[in-house]
């Protein structure tokens, strides 16, 4: 039983009487930085985490793309400094396993492989981690509508006193490809190459128009 | 007494302020125009006006994180951490929770800064009067104690408050919704004015949308630049555009000579001298050098906002007051209330395709409560507003789940669908059970016994929400908003960071902290008008009655001191 379900499960012997507070704060002492971030990742994988940032925004005829804009130091330094020791293993993990297959598919490094391998080898994760997530959001709903039936029998008369406790949102796996991605979006669009050349970046607008006529190749402004 | 004169003389002033966030900046401004000798005491450092906001003007990739925290912040700040404000784009404006803890008997979240100026630097600046229909409620419904003042006692402070602060802000003639002293409002965009105008036919104007009434300049005002819709005011404002107290009431109260101003003063107590029955100063814990001190003075101003104000108050025990200062009546630190929100619905806007915004508005539209008013009567008491606007995201139809690549990265980068939502803000009835105690079994960081929040929302409110998200999707669907999409987020007390209450006005020393005047019933030179002072709290954002009941406090204190009455 992980830390997680040991938390709940007490909390549930004591009649629920752990605020969401104390049960948020318990888990909290679990979600500690990783004691090995700094040789979190090796050379090769801080190369691999550049090459896929570059797959998943890469340069087009309109804008430069995640390598032009320095997104994988981005990722690898969000990863060390931003994400709880699970999610770093998981990151780990998943880049590890994209080696792996791309061996397996092509005998190569994903670092020696074309664009086009990798791309077909991204979305091959992507698709796994899209199933992966929607059957663990179904057990998830399966197992809060036992609890649910549960809690209603046990204490239908402490969930009428606090019928508006914040629903805790389930804590759910951390998935590789789906960190990779959301940190090359950020880390693409919040910099300097993609802010000005992606997104239209106006540092002092000076003034607010509603009615603003949209402009051929409109960008997004920031 | 045995008192070192000497050092008693040094540490006189006419008055003390004790918190220097929007009613505390204004308490010492009109305090030191009206020619008193004022000392402001703040707990934390100081925040010198646009040469100390050190993040007002870099650009986004100039944040290390691009905003996200630290795992090692989310450690320090786990109170903090819990909703949206608190970023790494003004990481230093909040607390370090693990030094100034408190006990949640239920979940309470406290949202604090420790520095000059307070929440007036990160506030939401949404500035709204409330009406006779709210200072009459308590009384009508019985909830609560009778407000011991109306609208007509306060409607001229308000319109001092709004003329100094400078409120942005459309007049409506809309009942129960005071029109005030506004600078010219802000623009409602092209989606928005069409949901105005389709929202307003339809209920024949029983329900309106207007433009936010908020405290961002929309020109220049006295002294200070207009808003240059950058729409990053939590930051702190280079341009001096929105209400602040560096920005307003300190520069004015510094104008004055009469001000002096001490950070790293935490105030621990009001001492009170038993024979006079008058408050004779406050005693504070240096926190740069954990010394003890001592400040005297004629008048004490308590704004430290409310949940502080509640533990000083509650630490100022004496033989006279054995359960804290003005406690007689026992309802120092009960009736904590905060607004509940994060509940209402949103939709999608067809048809202005060829539209867009340029700029960034800091600020939304606003639908005054219409709910229990006239002949419509609910299964709950009293009501809400709704706050919201209309926005082009980056977000396209037709984007398979968790896309990439070249064509997903140019279409993303262009704007997308228009997203109208509807967030509405629900007043929560006074309730003594929801209660702020000391707790004396733990310490914080300073050695000072901590308070212990035992509060939650109850049945009247929980109600209210069924009608906050039917109304707003009803009202999205007459304004011909498609997929409109209703949200429950849950709402826990100080989320709303509206905490008020709990050292109530009233007319009646037996139920209530403070007389009509913001003047403790028991000790005539203690005046308390941060958020506590209030017996309800109606659902508007409320620091602009703050600021309106600080400046007639001031008035008042300074007329009966030269009255020689206190």
């Amino acid at each position: 039983m992980d830390r997680r379900d040991a938390v709940k499960s007490v909390a549930f012997l004591i009649g629920g009487a752990l605020s969401a507070t104390t049960i948020a704060t318990l888990f909290d002492s679990c979600t500690q930085p990783g004691k090995n971030s700094e040789n979190l990742f090796t050379e090769d994988q801080e190369k691999l985490v550049t090459e896929i940032a570059d797959i998943i925004l890469p340069t087009t005829a309109k804008s430069p793309g995640a390598k032009a804009a320095a997104v994988g130091p981005f990722i690898t330094m969000m990863i060390k400094d931003c994400y709880p020791e699970e999610a770093q293993k998981a990151f780990v993990k998943g880049l590890e396993a994209l080696e792996e297959s791309a061996k397996k598919d092509y005998s190569k490094s994903f670092l020696e492989i074309g664009v086009k391998e990798r791309e077909i080898l991204l979305r091959k994760v992507r698709e796994a981690t899209i199933s992966s997530q929607k059957k663990e959001s179904e057990e998830i709903a399966e197992a809060q509508k036992l609890e649910e039936t549960k809690a209603q029998q046990q204490s239908a008369k402490e969930n009428m006193d606090n019928p508006m406790a914040m629903k805790e949102k389930p804590a759910k796996k951390p998935q590789f490809f789906a960190i990779a991605r959301d940190l090359t979006i950020l880390g693409f669009f919040t910099s300097e190459i993609g802010a000005t050349k992606a997104y239209e970046y106006i540092a002092i607008p000076g003034k607010y128009d509603g009615d603003y006529k949209m402009k051929p190749g409109q960008r997004l402004f920031v | 007494m045995n008192l070192n004169t000497k050092a008693t003389a040094q540490n006189t002033y006419d008055a003390i302020v004790v918190g220097s966030g929007i009613s505390g900046g204004w308490a010492a401004m009109d305090l030191t125009k009206k020619g008193l000798k004022v000392l402001m005491l703040e707990r934390g450092r100081n925040i010198e006006h646009i040469k100390d906001y050190t993040t007002a003007m870099k650009k986004p990739w100039e944040f290390e994180h691009r905003g996200k925290l630290t795992e090692e912040q989310k450690r320090t700040h786990p109170v903090q951490k819990r909703d949206y404000p608190y970023t790494e784009f003004n990481e230093s404006f909040w607390v370090n929770d693990l030094d100034c803890p408190y006990t949640e008997v239920k979940r309470f979240d406290w949202y604090r800064g420790f520095h000059v100026g307070g929440k007036s630097l990160m506030w939401g600046r949404q500035s709204y009067r409330l009406s006779d229909l709210n200072f009459s409620e308590n009384a009508k419904d019985g909830h609560g104690i009778d407000w011991p003042i109306r609208y007509k006692d306060i409607a001229p402070w308000y319109d001092y408050a709004e003329k100094f602060a400078g409120i942005s802000g459309q007049v409506e003639n809309y009942p129960h919704f005071p029109d005030g002293q506004f600078l010219p409002p802000m623009d409602l965009n092209v989606v928005e004015k069409s949901v105005k105008k389709r929202i307003e036919d339809h209920f024949k104007r029983a329900r309106i949308m207007t433009i936010g009434r908020v405290a961002n300049l929309t020109v220049e005002h006295g002294g200070r630049g207009n808003c240059q819709y950058r729409n990053l005011c939590s930051r702190g404002c280079p341009f001096g555009a929105y209400f602040s107290t560096q920005s307003a009431t300190l520069p004015a109260a510094v104008a004055t000579g009469n001000l002096t101003l001490r950070p790293f003063s935490y105030v621990t107590e009001v001492l009170h001298d038993k024979e006079s029955q008058k408050a004779t100063g406050v005693r504070i814990i240096d926190t740069e050098t954990n010394e003890t001190m001592e400040f005297f003075a004629k008048i004490i101003f308590v704004n430290g906002s409310t949940l502080a104000t509640t533990q000083i108050l509650l630490s100022s025990t004496s033989e006279a007051h054995p359960n804290g200062l003005g406690n007689a009546s026992g309802e120092l630190g009960r009736n904590l209330m905060d607004h509940h929100f994060r509940c209402g619905a949103s939709g999608e806007a067809e048809g202005f395709e060829d539209k867009y915004i340029f700029g960034k508005r800091a600020n939304g539209i606003y639908i005054p409560r219409y709910r229990n008013i006239g002949n419509d009567k609910r299964d709950y008491l009293r009501g809400f507003g709704f706050q919201g606007g209309a926005n082009r995201s980056n977000s396209h139809t037709g984007i398979a789940e968790m896309d990439f690549g070249g064509d997903f990265k140019d279409l993303i980068s262009t704007p997308g669908k228009w997203n109208m939502n509807l967030g509405g803000f629900g007043e929560t009835l006074p309730n003594r059970e929801n209660k702020v105690t000391l707790d004396r079994s733990k310490k914080d960081k300073w050695g000072q016994p901590v308070i212990a929040i035992d509060c939650q929302f109850g049945d009247n409110e929980f109600k209210m929400r069924k009608d906050m998200m039917d109304d707003a999707a009803e009202m999205l669907e007459i304004a011909g908003m498609k997929n409109i999409k209703t949200f429950d987020n849950g709402s826990a007390p100080g989320m709303a960071i509206h905490e008020m209450g709990t050292a109530r006005m009233g007319n009646d020393p037996k139920t209530s902290v403070l007389n009509k005047w913001n003047q403790m019933h028991e000790v005539k030179n203690v005046f308390v008008t941060d958020g506590s002072c209030m017996p309800s709290i109606a659902c508007q954002n409320p620091s602009l009655t703050f600021m309106a009941l600080t400046a007639r406090a001031a008035d008042y204190a300074v007329s009966e001191l030269k009255k020689g009455n206190i």
